[in-house]
């Protein structure tokens, strides 16, 4: 069985029961970890089911199972699979992606909701919002630095100027919480970033 | 005596066969069923796609090195390719250049990091993405045309009737008549330029944070139109029909909304850009 047809397989049925499914997996190191991801996601995603919004606790909850599973380490050696270059900078379109979706929850939900509890809520969100962003950019950064350096100028200046329109567009929302224009330019920035990471991850490796 | 010019030639004419050797070709034929899907995912290098005359899938297949294989597998009316990297393999010897021919129906997702991203002369849906590839999408019909990039130019020509949706972040955005139900591109820093007609009742929403963004027009078109800026400024050479209400501020210099047109066919256009310059202009009536 090659990696394409074990993937194959992975889309059809749940689990990796068959022969030469645990073969392959026993000798593919990249496939190995990639379907020890995969259950992790999905039980990472029963959780998160569980709430409207991810709270910190689910990230915290997240971060130490990948630790526990070795997929987060504070400084990588030189490796080689896919999964392992990836480990930690793989959740960052899942977080990314989350926390347009937590955003847009609230953007709906606080639509009819009065000044001042919107001011603090936007404010709130954001902060939360950029603080983990801030630390995912860096990360995102040295594995574009360690796997594709030739790029490395390219993502950091789009990166820098994504920031600035979240910050620009932040800053609209919080003078202006009950404009819808300053919103969806909030959301569009973050759903430029979210891209920017999607991107990032999707870069092949040998 | 060997002259140094027979040793420049002989150096030449060895590194062009070492070239010719490593560079290979594969050819792929799949017979598929009407409204088939085709996925092409490339790492490095071009993929162009065009209609082919019957339900076939054509894939021609250049390959720079040894160092990248051709995954190809049908299942059912799907036909995915796939450059698969070999250890040690880069940017130029992973390279492959693609050319597939496809019938007009089919639904096509297409992916590059580098290359060029090639569509033209179909009606199926068209699904584009790369970090640094431009893409260039023509004469598409009745289809969903979806782009995603980092910084390569997006050029679309002859979109009828699309639900258009590019999101760049920082490469130029080109559009020429193009219309559908939707056509939205949003981008952080990369400039928008619309030259076409807006169709009629469609929803156009170009934005951008720190781009400019032109529309270029015919005097006729209908379309209810708002652009507004927040630290940039707002140019509008059409003269349009001011709206008794608008839900925002419309500073001067930094905003306008009007109508023009017939109102009962008019487009909704939504210009946005946070400090980027958004200029309306009339197209000149000879072209």
């Amino acid at each position: 069985m090659t990696c394409v047809e074990l993937h194959q397989s992975l889309a059809e049925q749940e689990d990796v029961g068959s022969w030469e499914q645990r073969t392959h997996l026993r000798e593919c190191p990249a496939c190995s970890t990639l379907v020890r991801e995969l259950n992790l996601i999905v039980a990472a995603a029963g959780q998160l089911q569980e709430a409207d919004e991810p709270s910190p606790r689910v990230w915290n909850s997240i971060e130490a199972a990948l630790r526990q599973e070795g997929l987060i380490r504070p400084q990588r050696p030189f490796v080689s699979s896919f999964g392992a270059r990836w480990g930690a900078a793989r959740w960052l379109v899942p977080a990314a992606a989350m926390l347009l979706l937590a955003l847009g929850i609230y953007m709906r939900r606080e639509s009819q909701a009065d000044h001042a509890a919107q001011q603090a809520l936007v404010t709130s969100m954001g902060n939360q919002v950029a603080s983990q962003s801030d630390l995912n950019d860096d990360e995102l950064m040295q594995e574009v630095a360690e796997n594709e350096p030739a790029m490395k100028t390219q993502y950091a200046e789009n990166l820098r100027q994504v920031n600035e329109s979240i910050r620009d567009a932040q800053g609209l929302v919080n003078e202006s919480p009950n404009d819808a224009d300053a919103r969806r330019s909030l959301m569009d920035a973050y759903h430029q970033k979210s891209m920017l990471f999607e991107m990032a991850m999707d870069r092949p490796l040998p | 005596m060997v002259s140094g010019r027979t040793v420049k030639l002989v150096a030449i004419g060895v590194i062009v066969a070492g070239t010719l050797v490593a560079e290979s070709k594969k050819e792929y034929h799949f017979t598929v069923g009407p409204k088939a899907g085709v996925s092409v995912m490339n790492p490095y290098g071009s993929i162009s796609v065009k209609p082919s005359l019957n339900n076939t899938v054509v894939v021609n297949a250049v390959l720079h090195s040894d160092k990248v294989e051709v995954d190809n597998n049908q299942n059912g009316n799907r036909v995915d390719i796939q450059s698969h990297l070999l250890a040690g393999a880069d940017a130029e010897s992973g390279r492959v250049d693609y050319e597939v021919w496809v019938p007009a129906d089919a639904s096509v997702t297409l992916h590059s990091s580098t290359g060029t991203l090639r569509a033209e002369k179909l009606h199926g849906d068209v699904s584009l993405e790369g970090a640094g590839a431009e893409v260039d999408v023509r004469d598409v019909s009745d289809a969903h045309v979806h782009v995603k990039t980092m910084n390569g130019a997006v050029n679309l020509d002859n979109i009828k009737n699309g639900h258009v949706e590019v999101d760049s972040l920082s490469g130029e955005v080109t559009m020429r008549s193009v219309n559908g139900p939707l056509v939205q591109v949003v981008s952080t820093s990369g400039r928008i330029n619309y030259i076409g007609d807006f169709g009629n009742s469609g929803e156009y929403r170009l934005s951008t944070h720190s781009g400019d963004i032109e529309a270029t027009i015919p005097e006729w078109t209908s379309a209810d139109v708002s652009a507004r800026t927040t630290r940039g400024e707002v140019h509008d050479d059409i003269p349009l029909q001011p709206k008794n209400h608008t839900w925002f501020a419309v500073d001067k210099g930094r905003a306008f909304a009007g109508t023009m047109g017939k109102v009962a066919v008019s487009s909704t256009v939504v210009l946005r850009s946070f400090s980027g310059k958004i200029h309306l202009r009339k197209r000149p009536e000879n072209k």
